[in-house]
């Protein structure tokens, strides 16, 4: 064999080795999950949150027959929407997009929906006078994070010197985490936190939270949800699951998933047949869900700062005009925990209004009530079919999440914000991710 | 650019000087990892907006510098630097999403050759140190979130077996085709998922093995 022979065929034959299986193997992965499944079962949504909305958006893509049950007359579940009561439309439920690296700010970027940074100052309410910083840094809370123990947040401060002068302020840190600080688990907050990884920075949209879910999801799959229909029991004993409502209509799958908030499913409210597994109650029982209200105040005058932090009644005021196009001077009281249970057991919207006017006069010298115009109380816990703020991470959790996020016997799948393991519950983009995460379950159990 | 070509002409003329073999090779490198494929099809699975589909870390470019050190024996030691790059990009409506991955190596070779049994067959051996980056490119800007989690870095090791074979160009130059594989046990890239699919710990894990493979051409200078 002549050198040019050699070369030739040697060259060809490198090529060839890697190429040939390079091209077979490529051709092998799949751009996307589950690819080759197709699955001709019906498949029932139960609630029509953002989780619910989302896993329906995910089987149509597929191709698979579903139905959405929504016990409410709207879907949203923790969304909504108000109009009329300023000159721009109200964020009743969650309002706030936590960082943009989520599967919402793809969704934001391809829509071109109108975004803006909420880089908003905040004041203190602190030792009875408003202040700008606080005597000690906040960020002294989170410097010690490999070492924080399964305490709650409440003691926790307290050990990092934050004692009663900052009550109010670990309050309203708490309420971020959905909770009263005595409730929540510093070590599972601080775990939950590593695994974040959405960004710090808070936006808000030119509409709102629930118009963009509104346009960008629901839109696929709304004319597959039958609204006032409150689901009372699962009987998932026979192949086909069939559930039934509060009319006692039936409705038949093949597999639920089963998006309710984990109030619901602390609760009794819907019977399953056979009972749910004991280590799975347990689990719902572990994951909390605090009280948590948002009252609008109307105002003639712009008397307030665009963030008040540490009020007794309230450990969250906000300025709810930032972001909007349309001015109007609403101020946003965001009310979590015990101060909402406080002030849920004064029983009307009048005493709820009057107790907040009451300490933004002790803030602002009188000029809150001076000019007041009208509030809109939104009281999330007393809703029948919401029953709370957000979900929290109790003291002892331990793996409460991942335990209630297994489905039972490949029928039933539990997915929404609650049921997130990637440390963003809490969040609209957290229950996303547990709705597409369900149905990729789903999938999984019929692939076997 | 300009830099990594001074680095480059002092390495082969340091090599050079003290009587070493040198090598550089290009080649096309494919590239196996299941937890990223994982995180990619998991991007695509949760996204039924997507028209087009994100690409999987398949197909990229390889570059290496060798130095060889001066022996008589037929199994010598040596050096060697590499650099690899893949990308996957996917265009959809107001979305220009490109994904980068880097590796660089550096690590420790054995070089086999015997001339009166084998001709010009030779074998490498390369035990490396591997260090990978991740960026997101969105609508052809970097997507800078956060300072640190907007990157994923990884570290490992990785082994390569390489076979080649030798034809004179001229006086002391030569070149070769090859074919290599590489095996990289466990690379820790810990945020990689947060870069891919914007969540840690739902579709992969935080580290990954990886299967390469390539084909190329060395120039040598003995």
């Amino acid at each position: 064999m002549d050198r040019r022979k050699f070369l030739k065929q040697t060259s060809l034959l490198s090529l060839g080795g890697l190429l040939i299986p390079s091209t077979f193997f490529s051709s092998c992965r799949k751009e996307t999950l589950f690819e080759d499944i197709n699955y001709d079962g019906k498949v029932l949504i139960i609630g029509a949150g953002a989780a619910g909305l989302y896993a329906a958006y995910i089987l149509k893509s597929r191709g698979i027959d579903f139905q959405i049950l929504e016990a409410n007359t709207n879907y949203g579940g923790r969304l909504g929407r108000l109009d009329g009561f300023a000159a721009f439309p109200i964020d009743l439920g969650a309002q706030w997009l936590h960082g943009q690296n989520n599967i919402l700010g793809d969704l934001i970027n391809k829509s071109g929906t109108k975004i803006t940074l909420d880089d908003s100052e905040e004041k203190y309410w602190f030792n009875n006078q408003l202040i700008s910083t606080l005597p000690k840094d906040l960020n002294a809370l989170f410097t010690n994070e490999e070492n924080v123990p399964d305490v709650s947040f409440k003691d926790y401060a307290i050990a990092q010197g934050f004692g009663d002068e900052y009550k109010n302020i670990v309050e309203n840190i708490a309420g971020d985490s959905g909770a009263s600080a005595s409730l929540i688990s510093a070590y599972w907050k601080v775990q939950e936190e590593e695994n974040w990884v959405s960004g710090d920075e808070d936006f808000k949209f030119e509409e709102t939270y629930f118009d963009f879910i509104d346009k960008q999801i629901a839109t696929h799959v709304k004319d597959k949800i039958s609204l006032n229909t409150i689901v009372s029991k699962i009987d998932y004993s026979q192949n086909d699951i069939v559930i039934t409502d509060s009319n006692n209509n039936t409705y038949t799958a093949n597999k639920v998933i089963i998006t309710v908030p984990i109030s619901i499913l602390k609760s009794t409210d819907i019977q399953f047949v056979p009972s749910l597994p004991e280590e799975k109650t347990t689990a719902f029982s572990k994951i909390g869900m605090g009280a948590g209200m948002k009252v609008f105040l109307k105002f003639t005058t712009k008397f307030f700062d665009q963030n008040i932090i540490g009020g007794a009644i309230c450990a969250a005021y906000a300025d709810d005009s930032i972001g909007k196009i349309q001015s109007d001077i609403i101020l946003l009281a965001f009310i979590m925990g015990d101060q909402a249970d406080y002030l849920t057991a004064l029983g009307s919207d009048v005493a709820i209004t009057n107790a907040l006017l009451q300490e933004l006069d002790g803030m602002y010298n009188g000029q809150a009530s001076a000019s007041f115009v009208s509030s809109h109380v939104e009281n999330w816990t007393t809703k029948p079919f919401i029953k709370g703020a957000y979900s929290y991470s109790t003291i002892g959790m331990g793996y409460a999440r991942q335990i209630a996020s297994m489905p039972v016997d490949k029928k039933l799948y539990f997915a929404g914000e609650a049921m997130n393991l990637n440390g963003h519950h809490q969040t609209v983009f957290g229950a996303l991710e547990s709705g597409y995460t369900e149905v990729g379950n789903l999938l999984k159990d019929v692939k076997g | 650019m300009k830099n990594i070509t001074v680095i480059v002409v002092f390495m082969l003329g340091f090599f050079r000087s003290n009587g070493q073999e040198v090598k550089v090779d290009v080649g096309y490198k494919y590239l196996y990892s299941n937890q990223w494929d994982k995180a990619i099809q998991m991007y695509n699975f949760s996204r039924p907006n997507l028209i087009e589909k994100q690409p999987l870390l398949i197909h990229g470019l390889h570059t290496s510098i060798s130095s060889i050190f001066k022996s008589t024996k037929n199994v010598k030691q040596g050096l060697n630097v590499s650099y690899s790059y893949f990308r996957s990009l996917a265009e959809n409506e107001n979305s220009i999403n490109l994904i980068n991955l880097h590796f660089l190596n550096m690590g420790y070779m054995l070089h086999y050759e015997n001339s009166e049994k084998l001709k010009g067959l030779y074998t490498d051996f390369m035990l490396s140190v591997t260090s990978s980056g991740v960026f997101r490119r969105l609508n052809e800007a970097p997507f800078i979130y956060d300072e640190i989690k907007s990157k994923a870095f990884g570290i490992g090791g990785e082994i390569n077996v390489k076979c080649g074979y030798y034809f004179k160009l001229k006086n002391k130059a030569y070149f070769s085709p090859y074919v290599m594989c590489g095996y990289t046990p466990y690379l820790f890239s810990p945020n990689t998922e947060a870069v891919i699919n914007q969540t840690k710990g739902l579709a992969s894990k935080n580290w990954t093995s990886i299967l390469t493979g390539q084909v190329g051409l060395a120039f040598h200078l003995k």
